[in-house]
């Protein structure tokens, strides 16, 4: 099962990694949903046991670990806050730069 | 009282720079200001003077101010023997110095910068050396690095000055870095930064294992400052610096910084074999190097100014040697040193002054015309060359029996004595071709002889006063007795113990005395071979120099600098490549996970493998390398979407319901806010941009830096689950307790609700406040693109027709689901909100999913409409209101169940019918208050994200114009 989530995470990271390395400034969007999807399952994964059962008080097997489940279901609607945040950086390098390429945006230096 | 009486000469001081700037519109003339000025340093002389009077016999006087007490730092002064006689050095000759710097620049208005400089550099000098502890002291040394390079600098449009300038700021400034770091570790070592917690803590320190490690920093430090070899090579350059500035600079203050320094730190990190060996060998070598290279010098500056080298080896080496005559020798040499070289050196400023050179080569046969200057130089010359009667004769018999001493190492037992005795030869050659070069015999240059006359009284009184001081000293029948005492004291507080001192001239026919004779000796017959000599040093060591390091040194910074800004292009991705693989060097730098842990557990443990996981697992794959090569930004939106989908039906299968959930509607949520988004990136834009996505170079590269992350973060994953400790306190906790403490039979809704609803309601606040910020930069940005006039919005709203997020018009099929799926959605939030603490679902995805409800109808009807027929969808009501009643229930928790956001069941409290499973609890009100503010920022999101843009309206003027022509 570890290298099964490790696979998962992994790949996910690296395909968040590369689109965030493109020009196109909406595919570094794309490419940090995916990143923060990576962060999500891997804290999810944390929990000390993995359970038979969901994390209900009526549960007769094994409950999963309902802590990093918590933590997580609110770092997703977070996530979702603050990747709707860069979307409306984006429409700014839009309107200011007149592009989409993240290369033609100049205006960090000087 | 006396304790503010030490802060007194640095105010005094510091008000002489406000009157000398204040001067600076006045027109007087230097010599004006100069014999104004100088009642400052006389001023700030006397009261330190009185001051040390005050003080009981063998104690400091301290005087401390909190500075930043959560630091444990203090502004803190320190007056003992020692500081007290380079106190009263540095404004007795100070005092000098501002008479003879205003004579020097004579009817020049503009020297207020000049004297300004000085008073500036004094008042560093003085709080140096007056400092109670490391700090206080660090910021002055600094502080004189400061003023000097202000001073040596003055002639800012000669290039050799700023050169000079620069050299001994960068010289001295590094050694002051380099100085402070060892400080920070005498500071933790002790305990404390103040001078007496120091030396109360000398034998922690010299014990310490770090011992090494801060005594080259410190000495690092005081090498630099006091241009010890190799460092002494900005010294000759910062000649170019106006002679009063040469002269304070090089005989009584900024070079003796570093002699105090380790004369002030001797009690503490002193009397060790490093200690002696290290200040002796490069105390012996700056000696002799010093005297070498003087010898070689024309002009009369930078032959004083070796010899000062020269001087200070010789200072730097009794300070390494732990005996009470070396001490002795200490103080006396440093007095003698500062009176014959400040007198020297204003007066070599003078002999320019008025011949207008200094070059020995020109001058000559000028006793004639300048009898008085013959007299000074003369005296100081002598003085320095240390034959008697004159206080340098003493300062040389008693360096003499230093070297001698039986107490030191028998390897140095003839050295010492050699060095001392060739280095005093060479001084003395130098003190005689200096006066007579300039006055005896006949003019060097026999076609342009000198022409010069003693200039006024005030003039040459400055240097005459030291010389003169230099005579009496060796002179008097009587033994000056404050004078012995004073020296005494310095001498115990450098030694850390009793200095019997004396100023007896004559002490019988000892060792001493013979070795003097053997140095005279050899002295005169260099003289008298000076010719000879000099040619066979300049052939032996043409080259002796080390500024070809130096140069190099700064070039390599300056190379150094301009890699590191050309790290800085400006090009993000190119910060972004940067940064991760940064990232991950560290992690594979210190994470120091251990290989074994990966060959142990990596086997392909089916356990829990089914076909669902193996399908969200290619899900997950396939869908997210996917978005990486699909062309279209909206379909790689979508399959960005499928992607998450993956996630959540994983983290169903673990088995989490409520996070898969959420999981789920936030991924359609966000699928939806970024489809509606590339509108607002005009398509023309992102054509060009994806155009450019697939070079090939760029691509490999990029592969390659996103394969080694994805490689680091599946170690790390791997590393984690492998290692995590498979027994949790907290989770039984939870389990066990959520159903009697919250009623809740869902774990993970009551952790969120319940037993962490703090953070949940901050959460939700950040939730909003990026909802807001979204608001906040497209409302600047359009104001800034000038986009969205008043006018055009009315316009927009009068026409009616239901157009789609891409302008485009929607058919009515689609409007009747919108109709049918808002009420389903609000329905089914309803429940997630009545029921979610017994069952899946929670605040969160209720406001999600009522969220997505909404979002259809922007895609569908788009902004304009929505926004017109969904009136009561009023975000910042929402969001408040969904704030606001989160924190009245929180306070509720506190009023009726006595804690913040504690469990209350205001159904059974007030005895009110209600359907069964569900409870009006203070759950089921925070669970509102989330879905409230969820709702209210999502709608805001879209609301923002999702308004349309210029391609928007031109798609509406076609259209209108296409109905036109109907």
């Amino acid at each position: 099962m570890n290298i099964l989530t490790s696979l998962a995470v992994g790949i996910l990271f690296a395909a968040g990694i590369y689109q965030i390395l493109r020009r196109n400034v909406i595919r570094a969007a794309i490419g940090l949903v995916l990143i923060s999807n990576a962060v999500n399952l891997f804290l999810f994964s944390t929990g000390a046991y993995n359970g038979q059962a969901a994390a209900y008080s009526t549960a007769t097997a094994q409950i999963s670990d309902p802590l990093p489940q918590a933590l997580v279901l609110t770092a997703i609607v977070i996530s979702m806050g603050g990747f709707a945040f860069v979307l409306s950086l984006l429409y700014v390098i839009s309107t200011r730069y007149k592009t989409s390429d993240s290369d033609e945006v100049k205006g960090l230096k000087n | 009282m006396p304790d503010f009486l030490l802060v007194l000469p640095l105010l005094i001081l510091g008000i002489g720079i406000f009157v000398a700037l204040a001067l600076s519109r006045s027109g007087w003339t230097a010599s004006r200001m100069g014999g104004l000025l100088l009642f400052f340093p006389l001023a700030a002389f006397g009261v330190t003077l009185y001051a040390f009077s005050l003080a009981p016999e063998g104690k400091a006087l301290t005087f401390s101010l909190p500075w930043v007490p959560s630091l444990g730092l203090n502004f803190s002064l320190y007056l003992d023997g020692l500081s007290a006689l380079f106190a009263l050095l540095i404004t007795g000759i100070g005092t000098l110095i501002v008479l003879y710097a205003g004579q020097y620049f004579g009817d020049d208005s503009s020297a207020w910068r000049f004297l300004t400089y000085i008073l500036l550099f004094m008042l560093a000098m003085l709080g140096l050396v007056l400092a109670g502890d490391l700090i206080t002291l660090f910021l002055f040394w600094e502080a004189t690095s400061i003023s000097s390079f202000l001073l040596i600098a003055y002639k800012y449009k000669d290039e050799a000055a700023r050169k000079g300038a620069f050299k001994s700021l960068f010289i001295t400034g590094g050694g002051g870095i380099a100085m402070l770091a060892g400080f920070v570790f005498i500071m933790s070592i002790s305990g404390g930064a103040d001078f007496k917690t120091i030396f109360a803590s000398g034998d922690l320190l010299r014990n310490s294992p770090l011992y090494p490690v801060f005594f080259t920093l410190v000495i690092i430090g005081a090498f630099t400052k006091s241009a010890q070899f190799p460092a002494h090579i900005w010294l000759p350059e910062a000649m170019s610096a106006p002679t009063p500035a040469s002269a304070f600079l090089h005989s009584a203050t900024m070079v003796k910084a570093g002699i105090y320094l380790l004369a002030r730190l001797n009690p503490a990190i002193g009397n060790t074999d490093l200690w002696f060996w290290v200040l002796s060998i490069f105390g012996v070598t700056t000696m002799l190097v010093g005297a070498y290279l003087g010898f070689k010098q024309n002009d009369l500056k930078p032959l004083l100014a070796y010899s000062t080298v020269s001087q200070l080896g010789v200072l730097v080496a009794l300070i390494g040697q732990d005996t009470e005559i070396a001490f002795k020798a200490l103080v006396i040499s440093i007095l003698a040193h500062a009176l014959y070289k400040s007198a020297l050196f204003m007066s070599a400023g003078i002999i320019d002054h008025e011949t207008g050179t200094r070059d020995i080569r020109k001058l000559g046969g000028l006793r004639k015309q300048m009898p008085i200057m013959f007299g000074i130089i003369s005296i100081a010359a002598l003085s320095m060359a240390g034959l008697p009667p004159l206080f340098g004769f003493l300062a040389k018999e008693t360096l003499l029996a230093s070297a001698t001493h039986p107490s030191l190492p028998a390897i140095v037992d003839l050295l010492f004595p050699l060095t001392t005795v060739l280095a005093g030869a060479f001084i003395l050659a130098q003190a005689a071709l200096l006066v007579r070069g300039v006055f005896l015999g006949a003019p060097a240059d026999e076609k342009h002889p000198p022409h010069g006359h003693d200039p006024k009284i005030w003039f040459w009184l400055a240097p005459g006063i030291p010389a003169v001081l230099s005579l009496l000293i060796g002179i008097t029948p009587v033994e000056p007795v404050f004078l012995v005492d004073f020296l005494a004291a310095a001498a115990k507080a450098a030694y850390g113990a009793k200095v019997k001192v004396s100023l007896a001239l004559w002490t019988g026919i000892n060792v001493p005395l013979i070795l003097s004779m053997i140095a005279i000796t050899l002295g005169a017959l260099i003289l008298w071979q000076r010719g000879r000599i000099r040619t066979w040093m300049m052939n032996l060591l043409p080259n002796f120099t080390l500024n070809t390091l130096f140069n190099g040194t700064v070039s390599g910074l300056d190379s150094l600098a301009e890699t590191a800004t050309k790290l800085q292009r400006g090009q993000m991705r190119f910060y972004l490549r940067v940064m991760i693989l940064s990232m991950v060097a560290i992690v594979l730098l210190f994470s120091r996970i251990p290989l074994t842990m990966f060959t142990q557990n990596l086997h392909w443990d089916i356990e829990g493998l089914n076909g669902l996981r193996a399908f969200s697992l290619v899900m997950i794959v396939m869908a997210s390398l996917a978005s990486l090569v699909i062309r279209r930004d909206l379909h790689a939106v979508i399959a960005l979407g499928v992607s998450g989908l993956g996630v959540a039906i994983w983290m169903a299968l673990d088995p989490s319901p409520d996070v898969a959930l959420v999981q789920i509607v936030v991924d359609i949520l966000s699928t939806i806010i970024l489809i509606l988004s590339l509108n607002i990136l005009p398509r023309k834009q992102r054509n060009k941009a994806n155009e450019l996505l697939h070079s090939r170079r760029g691509m490999t590269r990029d592969i390659l830096v996103a394969g080694l992350a994805g490689l680091v973060m599946a170690a790390i994953t791997f590393t984690a689950l492998n290692t995590r400790p498979r027994d949790s306190v907290v989770a039984p906790y939870y389990a066990e307790n959520s159903k009697p403490l919250t009623g809740a039979k869902d774990i993970v809704g009551a952790i969120v609700v319940d037993f962490r609803a703090a953070d949940t309601m901050i959460e939700i606040m950040v939730f909003a406040m990026a909802g807001l910020g979204i608001y906040t930069v497209l409302h600047f940005a359009s104001r800034k693109a000038g986009e969205h006039s008043q006018a055009e919005k009315t316009k927009l709203n009068a026409e009616h027709t239901p157009l789609g997020i891409h302008g485009l018009p929607t058919s009515p099929l689609l409007h009747l689901l919108a109709y049918i799926t808002l009420p389903l959605a609000l329905m089914l939030g309803v429940t997630h909100m009545m029921y979610g603490h017994d069952m899946p679902g929670d605040g969160f995805t209720a406001g999600v999913v009522i969220s997505l409800g909404i979002a259809m109808w922007y895609i569908i009807f788009g902004y304009e409409e929505t926004r017109r027929k969904l009136p009561w969808l009023n975000r910042v009501t929402l969001i408040a209101s969904g704030l606001t009643l989160s924190l009245l229930n929180a306070i509720g928790g506190a009023i009726f169940a006595g804690g913040v956001a504690a469990p209350v069941d205001y159904g059974a409290m007030f005895g009110l019918p209600l359907p069964p499973g569900f409870g009006l609890t203070n759950s089921f009100i925070f669970e509102v208050a989330i879905a409230l503010t969820v709702t209210g920022t999502a709608t805001l999101i879209l609301d923002n994200l999702g308004r349309p843009r210029d391609e928007e309206k031109e798609a509406f003027e076609e259209l209108a114009s296409i109905k036109e022509q109907a």
